[in-house]
């Protein structure tokens, strides 16, 4: 066929109400469906996104008739449809002028039934993804976002819906955050201990369960499965229960460790739960053995599959033991593993059962009003059921999300075994 | 390919319509109109409970059916889902509540105001009304009262400690830290067991005003008085009578084994020391000091009436009938709850213990404010008991408190 006198600008502008294009494109079975679709949202979601709009712009304007928290809500659902719809519209545009654009250079139009096979081929992927997409948006993503906009309220306890309007206060909680003495000093005190917690704990974690993967592994040693379900056995009793019993173990006064172990051995004992320092060496001392069968079980499969050859030639070449850790088994585990070790930091950033089981996040300092050993979760967690300081709360909640994003997100992109499964 | 910018002038334009078009609700505010005398009865109200008083409130429930016949449903629900709940439709007329959380309900808008003529405040204790009274306005209706007082165990303590040197002899004859053995016990780290013995010689958590509502900036917790009382809780832990970290769990038990002489605790521990002590188990008021009794906090547990109640006049109605003198006796026997009111006498020896502490325990503020205070003054009490100077830890506390209210965004 030759050129048609058939302007894809037309049908795209035409789509501007969604399925006119596909009319002008002669689909007309298309066109009715997108313009029935069109006029169905339009009179069926009018009135719920009026209100939601509205109740996001201004959170309500009468005490008690209207619920912030609720105008919120509506207003963020609002929010996800519009994208839901923006997205079909832009395919709708996109189709109209692809279509249109064919008839232009004179291609035959498909009949309905191949055009329904490829379609259907072309999207069996998004129908496969979409349910559990659906379900994301509004499990994950919806409270999110909730939270992400209540940290720019004025939600507290004196200012509690459904007697009071919610106001936007922009950035003021987060300014209050590093200006008011409070809580500057107590958000940089908790935070400098979450770094402190975070590096330290993790690290030890990690280098426990090299040494210990590196010696098991090592040819001399005989009873090798007995042994390595034996260190695993730690991970296999869940984390809370071991907490608590080790709670139990750090009692200043009854606790086994000063009364059956150091008390006789020593003479002496340590106040585990009353001193802010002893609290944390415990607290990281725990962790570590929680912590470590899982890094090690990842290790010891990694060191398996190094090839022999290597340390083979090295020794050859006649390296020490140390050199061939340092040149061949290292940089092999660290590659290897990187991605799961970063998770473990993030993870530990944001680890409250341990902190929260061990002893609630005490015992407490003069002068702050989170306690020594709170890290920024179990702190947010007071504000949000002791304190009601819910505002508060969702700011430092952004600031632990954009960290631990930021930091996870950053060491992906920078690893070479991530790179090298394919370009993000 | 389609142009960028042709795309988004499309999209920008399907969202300014959209947003110039969220002119929002047309509505006009109506006023709910003033009903003379008694108003129709509702077909059924309901009350939100918990579960350990659901069913004994059930069965007082059916009684005010065959009186009335209105249904009523106790259901055991979370008081914290009311704020979402009531302004939708679903939530109770009527719910129970501890009066030091009703400030929260009243904070919110959830608890309405209840006016009761003189005929039917008859009966109720002044405190526990007292303690569901803010900003001059009732917001409850007491159903039952617990304080703590002095439990002991016959066998090592034939009689009951009447003051504070009594105790401390008790302590210094008794005590075998080595064995587990203990004269005399209390959870120093927490200060509402403590309360009463910090404030052996005078002072008080918030002053009043003039009008008589509770006044946060005066802090009434590092006088000299509470550094007295202070001093004396401190003495316990230099004398070797009570142990640092001691739990409620390893309290409990050492008592209820028989290991410790004498303990401060509430109504709610009496079923379990009752297992293991038997007959031997006694109850006291508070001891004396200096020939002054001890103040210890007065809990109030009541029901308050929901402000998104469809029938207000009933549930008021209900709420005073679950609290009256004859129901009030039967909630004792069923789930010893005791009495918020003068005119029951609920006949059982152990209880009567509390209940002459009682007279000389009054409520726990009922402002949000106070739910600051519990942890900065129980950590004061933990540096204390470790030998700090009380005086500047206490000092420390109250500004810890003060600087937590203020945090509370009770001053924008």
């Amino acid at each position: 066929m030759s050129k048609q006198r058939h302007n894809p600008k037309i049908a795209v502008t035409l789509s501007i109400v969604p399925g006119l294009g596909q009319l002008y494109n002669r689909h007309f079975l298309k066109g009715a469906t997108f313009l029935l679709l069109t006029v169905a949202f339009v009179v069926s979601f009018y009135q719920f996104l009026n209100i939601g709009y509205w109740g996001l712009l201004t959170l309500g304007e009468i005490p008690r008739l209207d619920d912030s928290r609720v105008l919120l809500a509506q207003g963020i659902i609002s929010l996800i449809i519009t994208g839901f719809v923006i997205t079909f519209y832009v395919l709708n545009l996109i189709n109209a002028y692809k279509e249109a654009v064919k008839i232009q250079q004179g291609r035959k139009r498909d009949n309905l039934q191949k055009s329904f096979r490829d379609g259907w081929d072309k999207s069996f992927p998004y129908v496969l993804v979409g349910p559990g997409l659906f379900l994301l948006i509004f499990v994950v993503v919806f409270p999110l976002l909730y939270m992400i906009l209540l940290a720019f309220t004025d939600y507290n306890l004196y200012n509690s819906p459904p007697k009071n309007l919610l106001n936007w206060v922009g950035f003021e909680n987060f300014i209050s955050l590093v200006t008011v003495p409070i809580w500057r000093d107590t958000f940089f005190s908790v935070f400098s201990w979450t770094i402190i917690w975070t590096l330290v704990a993790t690290t030890f974690q990690i280098a426990l369960a090299l040494i210990l993967a590196i010696f098991v592994n090592d040819p001399r040693i005989k009873f090798k499965k007995f042994i390595r379900t034996v260190l695993i056995l730690p991970w296999a009793v869940p984390a809370f229960v071991t907490i608590l019993i080790f709670a139990a173990l750090f009692n200043n006064e009854f606790g086994a460790i000063n009364n059956d172990i150091l008390g006789p051995l020593f003479n002496q004992t340590i106040p585990w739960m009353t001193d802010p320092f002893w609290s944390k060496i415990a607290l990281i001392g725990i962790q570590i053995w929680v912590g470590f069968p899982f890094v090690f079980a990842i290790f010891t499969g990694v060191l398996q599959s190094i090839s022999k050859e290597w340390y083979e030639a090295a020794e050859v070449d006649g390296a020490s033991s140390w050199q061939k850790f340092k040149s061949i088994t290292f940089p092999q585990v660290m590659f290897a593993t990187a991605p799961i070790l970063i998770m473990q930091y993030a993870g530990n950033f944001n680890n409250f059962n341990i902190i929260y089981l061990f002893n609630q996040g005490g015992p407490a300092v003069r002068g702050q009003n989170a306690g020594g050993t709170d890290i920024l979760i179990s702190w947010v967690y007071n504000l949000t059921f002791e304190t009601q300081n819910y505002n508060m709360a969702a700011a430092i909640s952004i600031i632990i999300g954009l960290i631990i994003s930021g930091f996870a997100f950053y060491q992906f992109r920078r690893t070479r075994s991530f790179k090298e499964e394919g370009e993000m | 390919m389609l142009s960028k910018k042709y795309l988004s002038v499309g999209v920008l334009l399907l969202v300014f319509s959209i947003l110039l078009s969220a002119c929002g609700p047309q509505r006009e505010v109506t006023q709910n109109e003033v009903t003379q005398g008694e108003p129709e009865k509702p077909e059924e109200l309901t009350i939100w409970a918990w579960e350990d008083t659901k069913s004994a409130f059930q069965n007082i429930g059916d009684k005010y059916t065959e009186k009335t016949g209105i249904k009523v449903n106790v259901v055991a629900a979370e008081n914290a889902d009311i704020s979402l709940d009531a302004p939708a439709g679903r939530g109770p007329d009527l719910f129970y509540e501890t009066h030091d959380r009703i400030g929260d309900a009243y904070l919110q808008g959830l608890a309405a105001e209840i006016k009761l003529t003189d005929e039917q405040l008859k009966g109720y204790q002044k405190s526990a009304l007292e303690a569901f009274t803010i900003d001059g306005k009732l917001l409850g209706i007491p159903s039952s009262v617990e304080t703590i007082a002095l439990f002991y165990n016959k066998e090592l303590v034939p009689e009951a400690p009447q003051t504070i040197e009594e105790i401390n002899e008790i302590a210094e004859k008794l005590t075998n830290a080595d064995q587990n053995e203990f004269g005399f016990l209390n959870i120093t780290s927490d200060f509402y067991p403590t309360f009463p013995f910090l404030t052996a010689a005078g002072g008080n958590v918030f002053g009043k005003n003039d009008q008589g509502e509770y006044d946060t900036n005066e802090i009434g917790l590092a006088s000299d008085e509470v550094v007295e009382g202070a001093e004396i809780i401190q003495s316990w832990h230099e004398n070797g009578y009570i142990p640092e970290s001691l739990t409620y769990d390893v309290m409990n038990g050492l008592f209820r084994d028989g290991k410790v002489g004498a303990i401060i605790s509430g109504p709610w521990g009496i079923p379990d020391f009752e297992k293991g002590l038997g007959d031997n188990l006694g109850i006291a008021p508070l001891p004396t000091y200096k020939g002054k009794h001890l103040q210890s906090f007065l809990g109030v547990k009541g029901f308050a009436v929901s402000e998104y109640s469809e029938s207000k006049y009933w549930a008021t109605d209900l709420g005073l009938f679950m609290t009256n003198a004859v129901n009030s006796k039967s909630l004792f026997e069923e789930v010893k709850r005791l009495p918020a009111r003068d005119d029951v006498d609920v006949e059982n020896e152990l209880y009567q213990g509390i209940q002459e502490q009682l007279q000389h325990a009054k409520p726990t503020p009922n402002i949000p404010a106070m739910a600051q205070v519990w942890e900065p003054m129980g950590d004061a009490l933990v540096f204390i008991t470790q030998g700090e100077d009380p005086k500047e830890v206490l000092k420390e506390a109250v500004a810890a408190i003060k600087e937590q209210i203020s945090l509370l965004g009770g001053n924008n």
